[in-house]
């Protein structure tokens, strides 16, 4: 059973580093849309083939996403309709002619519309070619040489589609056209798309697409290594997704990219500039904020002895953040304490005279 | 044509489908305005789980208890991607795309447990819920669909003028007092309503179509708010007449894509045709001497 998982990987890094692109360029919910028009292609091409496996579904498909790209452009173009509502119309309509078709045509043939938007790895190994003598499965053959496609168009094409990603007005004024870049890289995403559709379903692939290059997103700022970390991700994401697939007897896919959520959250929660970090700083910066502040207001002519209830109600404070705060001033040695009455300490007094220049307020 | 027009299965569907796609159209002609229109996209998707989870705990395949499994993955989804996007340099665009996709799987995990799972009957069902299945659709369904669709129009009316500043100027609303944040919840609590019970009868996919073209359509025609919203709710509901006339009289057509494929039709009209659109704009381009 390695040959599921191995079909799994290699799903995972052909379609996760030209996913690195597709986040830079927002391009995410326009490959949503292919991954949903590419069944109309899978559709025309199996009424006149008749074979699931023929080569002529991965053309025709990936024309369809082609032409979905194309007609986006055109309907967001007339400046009529918005880009998202154009993308939210145009894989609609395309994927209910799909459907029609389906319900109206294929009473009797082998098309199984589950299949193909659901996608099934574990059926995989059972498709076999013989390349130079080895039985392979042909998913596997067939997505490794689209890998290898893809991994070169990125390495020759490094530098063009770096610039146009980051600067596309430069790159136009450079010399490069942005359009053949952006419609080569749709390109390769449609047939990687059409290649993945019957190992992970063609719903799913949009996952297998972003959410690797997502997550190396929140980590690094290089694009190199974004990519690298992308790829890393995607790996992991496989094997974690087939372990628990495999063992619990569930859609290897569907775990797979549910998992892809948990990895992207873990990240995004407990990174160095995650979500929990970022709650703590302002924690930390606020309760440092209002010390200072009652620093500030005992270095003030009429303040400089306060009661516990004058602070509580000056500042809005209970009775544990009170408690909190005055044992901190008190450890440190800004104030003191005579007679109920807190009083600045001469090192309280060295401390607002920081907390003026940290804050720029007149001195 | 009278019989297909007067036959039991039809009036049901037709008044279920018709009552949903008004509200939708009106509806998700505010979420179009605000540029948010994707959103209806990832909710429908991201109640699959919803639906899948709510028949595994309680045990029925019952309109009621799946719709609200449903809203609840929806609002899930919803508050997911409002963190991802408030919280991190992620754009709208991507956190979409992840969570959509990612909730869709979980969805699927879960339909491979149920399936294969012997203490589970009856699972066919359930997958109608991807593409919709518009001619099971029950009397209870409309009921419910009705239900959902009043609750969400009573609401929208209750806050049309608040709904309005906001969409048009949010800063200028929060200065004159309304809650911002209430607006958006509200916005999107009845948009994951109408979600959630039109299911049945378009699909998790599809459903956004419902809530999209009437829109434009609305927009294209009228740049009054009011008007624009009647104009989505209406064609939405004669899309929905048309789709499932087309679907009862002509054989295998599926029910939902027959409307979303009406309603893509007006749309391309629309777009050429409307008085915001592309032959008047090209002739009063060409009156005005430039070049089109």
């Amino acid at each position: 059973m390695i040959e599921v998982l191995l079909v799994l990987i290699v799903t995972a890094l052909a379609t996760s580093v030209p996913g690195v692109f597709l986040v830079l360029r927002g391009l995410s919910m326009t490959t949503d849309a292919i991954s949903h028009t590419i069944l109309l292609g899978i559709v025309l091409a199996f009424f006149m083939t008749n074979d699931i496996r023929s080569p002529w579904l991965i053309i025709a498909a990936s024309i369809i996403g082609i032409a979905t790209v194309y007609i986006i452009e055109l309907v967001s173009r007339t400046q009529l309709v918005r880009q998202d509502a154009a993308i939210g119309l145009v894989f609609t309509a395309l994927f209910a002619a799909a459907i029609v078709l389906i319900s109206k045509y294929s009473g009797n043939a082998h098309l199984d519309m589950d299949v193909v938007l659901m996608g099934e790895v574990l059926f995989a190994p059972f498709n076999r070619i013989d390349v130079f003598g080895f039985s392979i499965p042909a998913a596997l053959w067939q997505l490794s040489i689209i890998m290898f496609v893809n991994f070169a168009f990125i390495a020759l094409f490094y530098k063009e589609l770096k610039l146009t990603t980051f600067d596309p007005k430069f790159a136009f004024i450079a010399g490069f056209s942005a359009t053949l870049i952006y419609y080569a890289l749709m390109t390769l995403v449609s047939v990687t798309a059409v290649a993945a559709f019957d190992a992970v379903g063609s719903i799913l692939v949009i996952n297998f697409f972003v959410a690797p290059a997502l997550t190396a997103y929140l980590l690094v700022r290089r694009l190199s290594a974004m990519i690298w970390l992308s790829m890393l991700f995607a790996v992991w994401n496989s094997v974690i997704g087939y372990i628990i697939g495999f063992s619990y007897d569930l859609s290897i896919a569907g775990v797979t990219s549910f998992t892809a959520l948990v990895t992207f959250m873990a990240v995004f929660i407990f990174s160095p500039d995650g979500w929990l970090n970022g709650k703590l700083r302002a924690l930390r910066q606020k309760r440092t904020f209002t010390r200072a502040m009652i620093l500030m207001l005992m270095n003030e002519h009429g303040h400089t002895r306060l009661t516990a209830g004058e602070i509580t109600s000056h500042f809005n404070l209970n009775q544990k953040q009170f408690d909190n705060h005055m044992e901190h001033l008190l450890i440190n040695d800004y104030i003191e304490k005579k007679n109920g009455q807190y009083t600045l300490t001469e090192r309280g007094e060295e401390y607002t005279h920081y907390t003026r220049s940290k804050y720029e307020l007149p001195i | 044509m009278m019989e297909v027009l007067t036959s039991f299965t039809f009036i049901v569907v037709a008044a279920g489908t018709m009552i949903l796609a008004f509200a939708g159209g009106m509806v998700g002609a505010i979420s179009v305005m605000k540029g948010q229109s994707l959103i209806g996209d990832a909710v429908g998707h991201a109640t699959f789980p919803g639906i899948v989870l709510a028949f595994m705990l309680i045990g029925v395949k019952e309109t009621y208890t799946l719709a609200l499994g449903a809203v609840l993955f929806g609002i899930i989804a919803f508050l997911t991607i409002q963190m991802i996007t408030n919280h991190s340099k992620v754009t709208l665009d991507g956190a979409l795309a992840l969570v959509l996709s990612s909730f869709f799987g979980l969805g699927m995990a879960l339909m491979s447990f149920v399936q294969g799972n012997p203490d589970f009957e009856g699972t066919q069902g359930l997958n109608d819920y991807i593409f919709g299945q518009a001619a099971y659709m029950l009397r209870s369904d409309v009921y419910l669909i009705t239900a959902a669709s009043v609750i969400s129009l009573f609401i929208l009316a209750a806050f049309y003028i608040q709904i309005r500043i906001y969409i048009f100027d949010p800063v200028f609303s929060r200065t004159a007092g309304i809650n911002n944040t209430l607006m958006n919840f509200i916005i999107l609590i009845i948009t994951i309503l109408l979600i959630s019970v039109g299911l049945k009868a378009v699909g998790a996919i599809l459903i956004v179509n419902l809530l999209i073209a009437p829109a434009v359509i609305g927009q294209l025609w009228s740049s009054r708010f009011s008007t624009v919203l009647l104009i989505a709710g209406s064609s939405g509901a004669f899309a929905a007449f048309t789709g499932t006339y087309i679907s009862t009289a002509g054989e295998n057509i599926a029910t939902g894509p027959a409307i979303i494929l009406t309603l893509s039709f007006l749309m391309a009209l629309s777009l050429f045709c409307a008085p915001k659109g592309i032959i008047r704009r090209n002739i009063y381009k060409r009156r005005m001497g430039g070049v089109s």
